[in-house]
């Protein structure tokens, strides 16, 4: 879409709903992008897509609608669907849309990305030659490129326009029967280094050959950044969520001012910090973002709150409102969520150290007890990884074991919406085959 | 138009999402949103070029040469050869719902959810919620061999969930039924009941003790295990990348000899697929016969890497404007003789694991992951005490030695599945079966 035909989108849904309801709000996504896949080593598909998108979302009386469409020039079709889902949702208290905010320079767009054939090939070059270093095959992997805009306006008069760029690499490999995965994705090019993602991938397949059995007990853990990224995006992140909390679905739910983690672990959303991975001024719902200290030394501060549960609960929102794509309705979530604790070099005492767990997802949300099956663990001593491990379980409680984190390292990754260092974590049960 | 192309197929998927939340007894949303995408796929002269536009780019069922070129000019960076076996295309009728979802207005289906919703409720329940979703898609499809279809297709579906919050305790019961036959939500207090029931009853549950034990697993959660186990190290396209620990062992005994799996797109239940998403023909296909490894699930581009005797066509499936990609549908343990006592004293002292809240599988090692949403211990052939947070994990190649008996109780239950940043409507099923020597995951140990 021309910006003049977006302009002329939003006059056209606002006149149209002006009379209908209070208020409207419009996202208008659009973009481009390529990608390459890789099997056996080979790229064996090229694509290409182009896509547009329409979000609206009407208030009226306190009534909430949302509806969604992929075709922007339905956008009638998806006014009346909205309207007609608010008169269906039961009122609630609401004090109106956020109103309009100052001009500010996009902080995820990076004009050397560009969405071109040849710079794919570039990367997926240098990950399959790093993905050489050690001895082991590559079965998939794939690297991608685009570029897009969203738009975001509603009837406050508020207008924010973001382009952004995106690039993502990732890599599966095999030896024998060990595997190694590795991934990385940001919207700057420079933040991402293929040959290392290649030759990571490679060195955990290599390495992890013959793996010895373990003996079932208590052992001290290191758990790298993707493997505690999954097991707090399943119990922790939910559990923090202002909506959780107030339905009666977070165990922290009475906890505002107690010590939920161990003392020396903090965990806060900086959504401006520079490591994130699409970093913009607003959330999702045009609000100015700014750092959220949730836990602080182990002790809780607060939820994080969108409008719509800011207004029924009587808070304030954190602007921590965000939007998974052209799915509908903004939710609670968090921009770049960063886990602080004591610095120290993780491996240097005796410990096995987690690669990456399998099952995270089957964790339970409410307790926060979970049973994972561990990818490419090894035992660790002297700051290096040692004898590969064949197969374990760890089971355990998440909020415990934020309990027992003895440090963590200065090194970070940035997954998502999380940037984590690897955990050192003492006495976790482990089960082996012996 | 330009003959630089093997082959070109186009699938059009045009439909509508309704959801409803009810939170707490709080209608928070009821609404539609509508999707429109197009795929074309092209396999150029070395590898395929796929384009992903809007679907009303494409017109009845001819490819604009604009849109072909741009879709040949995505296959330019491909330095992989593939080759394609093509199949019959045929396509079976889709059942006819027997209460069509979209006679019955979103106010008639709030209103039914909100009495469903209010079954949950009992003594230490502190929140409610019931999610309803129903996808109507048409799908349009043609290809370069004249093939060319349309069907539409609903499915439907609610979850009800309820926690349960005393002395510091919080526990969850959740239960959900998906189908493609029709408007399922009338008459299923008995289901929200049991989701309150089960959460109160697990806050007085003993957490599991983890170690190695005989495990007997209920028909929902075997057939998750049917699925992770064997179900994803059965899929071509992951045999042709070398992640499988199931390639090369065609004709392999791999499991005991009561242990058949399948995997069916043909039954009518949430995994039916009339065709699969590349215009092959879909059939039942014996992936475990009695403990022997006898077929792959196979698209047309894995049945030509890995070889036209080691599989079945039909078997691929694609979201909407994202490259199929081989997939289950109904998969599951076929009956076996036993009955459930049976199986109980059999098993003597273990674990009864009901219920399930997913599964994982790293088809490459070889190793899976999947969680029971309860337990019961059995002890001397009787079931006893609740345990929560069970888990159980294994080797794809051991586990299957360890499948010492199944039952004669099949029962299939939907969900869906998750590959490559992909999501799949599926059944998953099986009768109770008893492993021996199970690696059972529990926050304690003996």
């Amino acid at each position: 879409m021309q910006w003049w035909e977006v302009v002329v989108l939003i006059e056209d849904v606002f006149a149209a709903a002006k009379s209908r309801v209070d208020e409207v709000e419009l996202v208008i996504a659009e973009g481009h992008g390529i990608r390459a896949d890789l099997r056996r080593g080979k790229i064996t598909i090229g694509t290409a897509s182009r896509s547009a998108g329409i979000i609206i979302r009407t208030i009226h009386d306190g009534r909430i609608g949302v509806s969604s469409s992929d075709s922007p020039a339905r956008w009638k079709e998806c006014l009346d669907a909205a309207i007609a889902g608010g008169k269906l949702a039961d009122r609630q208290e609401w004090g109106g849309l956020f109103g309009p905010v100052q001009e500010r320079e996009t902080l995820a767009r990076d004009p050397t990305l560009i969405v071109s054939p040849d710079l794919l090939n570039d990367l997926i070059t240098t990950m399959v030659q790093g993905s050489e270093e050690y001895d082991a095959k590559i079965t998939s992997g794939s690297a991608s490129l685009s570029s897009g805009n969203v738009t975001l306006a509603n009837s406050a008069g508020l207008l924010i326009t973001e382009p952004s760029t995106h690039a993502s690499l990732s890599i599966e490999m095999i030896q024998g029967q060990s595997t190694g995965f590795e991934h990385d994705a940001s919207w700057q090019l420079s933040r991402i280094n293929p040959f290392t993602i290649g030759k990571t991938a490679s060195w955990f397949a290599y390495a992890g050959q013959n793996g010895v059995e373990l003996d079932s007990g208590t052992y001290d853990i290191v758990l790298s950044p993707d493997a505690l990224s999954q097991l707090l995006d399943t119990v922790l992140t939910p559990a923090l969520s202002g909506r959780n909390v107030h339905a009666g679905r977070s165990v922290l739910a009475k906890k505002i001012g107690e010590q939920v983690l161990g003392e020396e672990i903090s965990l806060f959303d900086d959504p401006l910090d520079p490591r994130g991975s699409a970093n913009s001024y607003w959330d999702g719902e045009g609000v100015p973002v700014r750092r959220l200290d949730l836990i602080t030394n182990g002790v809780l501060n607060c939820f994080a709150y969108d409008l719509r549960t800011a207004y029924r609960y009587g808070k304030e929102t954190t602007a921590s409102a965000v939007r998974g794509g052209l799915a509908g309705a903004p939710s609670i979530g968090f921009h770049n969520l960063i886990l602080k604790g004591p610095v120290d070099n993780v491996l240097d005492e005796k410990a096995v150290y987690i690669h990456d767990v399998v099952g995270a997802h089957t964790a339970n949300p409410m307790s926060g007890d979970f049973s994972v099956e561990l990818s490419s663990p090894f035992f660790a001593e002297g700051g290096e990884l040692g004898t590969p491990i064949r197969s374990a379980m760890l089971s355990g409680n998440v909020f415990d074991l934020l309990n027992q984190v003895q440090c963590v390292s200065a090194e970070t990754k940035t997954l998502g919406n999380m940037i984590l260092p690897s955990i050192r974590i003492e006495n976790q049960t482990l089960v082996g085959k012996i | 138009m330009d003959r630089s192309y093997r082959y070109y197929d186009v699938r059009r998927v045009k439909g509508e999402l309704s959801q409803i939340d009810i939170d707490n007894s709080v209608i928070e949303s009821a609404g539609s949103s509508f999707v429109d995408l197009a795929l074309i796929r092209v396999l150029g002269p070395v590898g395929w070029g796929v384009l992903s536009v809007n679907g009303d780019l494409i017109e009845g069922d001819s490819l604009p040469d604009t849109l072909l070129h741009e879709a040949l000019d995505a296959a330019k960076i491909t330095n992989g050869a593939v080759s394609i076996v093509e199949g019959e295309c045929q396509v079976l009728s889709v059942p006819k719902p027997k209460e069509d979802p979209r006679d019955v207005s979103l106010e008639e289906k709030t209103q039914i959810l909100l009495d469903l919703e209010r079954h949950a409720k009992m003594d230490d329940i502190v929140n409610t919620r019931v999610t309803y979703t129903e996808r109507t898609g048409n799908i349009t499809f043609f290809d370069s061999s004249d093939n060319r279809f349309s069907y539409e297709i609903c499915r439907c579906g609610f979850g009800i969930l309820a926690v349960a919050c005393k002395d510091g305790i919080t526990q969850m019961g959740y239960e959900r039924r998906h189908t493609i036959n029709g408007l399922n939500i009338r008459h299923q207090q008995n289901l929200a009941l049991h989701a309150g029931t089960i959460a109160q009853e697990l806050l007085h549950a003993k957490p599991a003790r983890g170690g190695m034990m005989n495990a007997v697993l209920d028909p929902e959660l075997a057939g998750v295990f049917a699925h992770e186990a064997i179900g994803h190290a059965a899929e071509g396209d992951l045999v042709q990348e070398g992640s499988s620990v199931l390639a090369g062992r065609i004709g392999e005994k791999v499991g005991t000899p009561v242990l058949t799996i399948i995997d069916d797109p043909t039954i009518e239940d949430f995994g039916f697929c009339p065709v699969d998403d590349e215009g092959s023909k879909t059939k039942r296909t014996e992936i475990i016969k009695s403990g022997v490894v006898n077929a792959y699930l196979h698209s047309m581009e894995s049945m030509a890497a890995v070889g036209e005797d080691t599989g079945v066509l039909g078997h691929a499936r694609g979201m909407a404007g994202i490259v199929p990609i081989v997939r289950m549908s109904n998969t599951f343990i076929d009956n076996g003789d036993s009955d459930y006592d049976e199986i109980i004293n059999e098993c003597n002292d273990g674990i009864l694991l009901k219920g399930s809240r997913g599964g994982q599988v790293d088809p490459g090692r070889g190793v899976f992951q999947f969680n029971a949403e309860y337990g019961y211990l059995i002890e001397n052939g009787e079931c006893t005490t609740m345990v929560r947070d069970v888990s159980l994990s294994g080797d794809i190649l051991g586990t299957l030695h360890q499948v010492q008996l199944c039952g004669n109780d099949r029962k299939l239950h939907a969900g869906y599945c998750g590959k490559y940043g992909q999501t799949a409507p599926v059944s998953d099923g099986a009768p109770h079966i008893l492993l021996k020597n199970a690696v059972v995951g529990g926050s304690c140990l003996d």
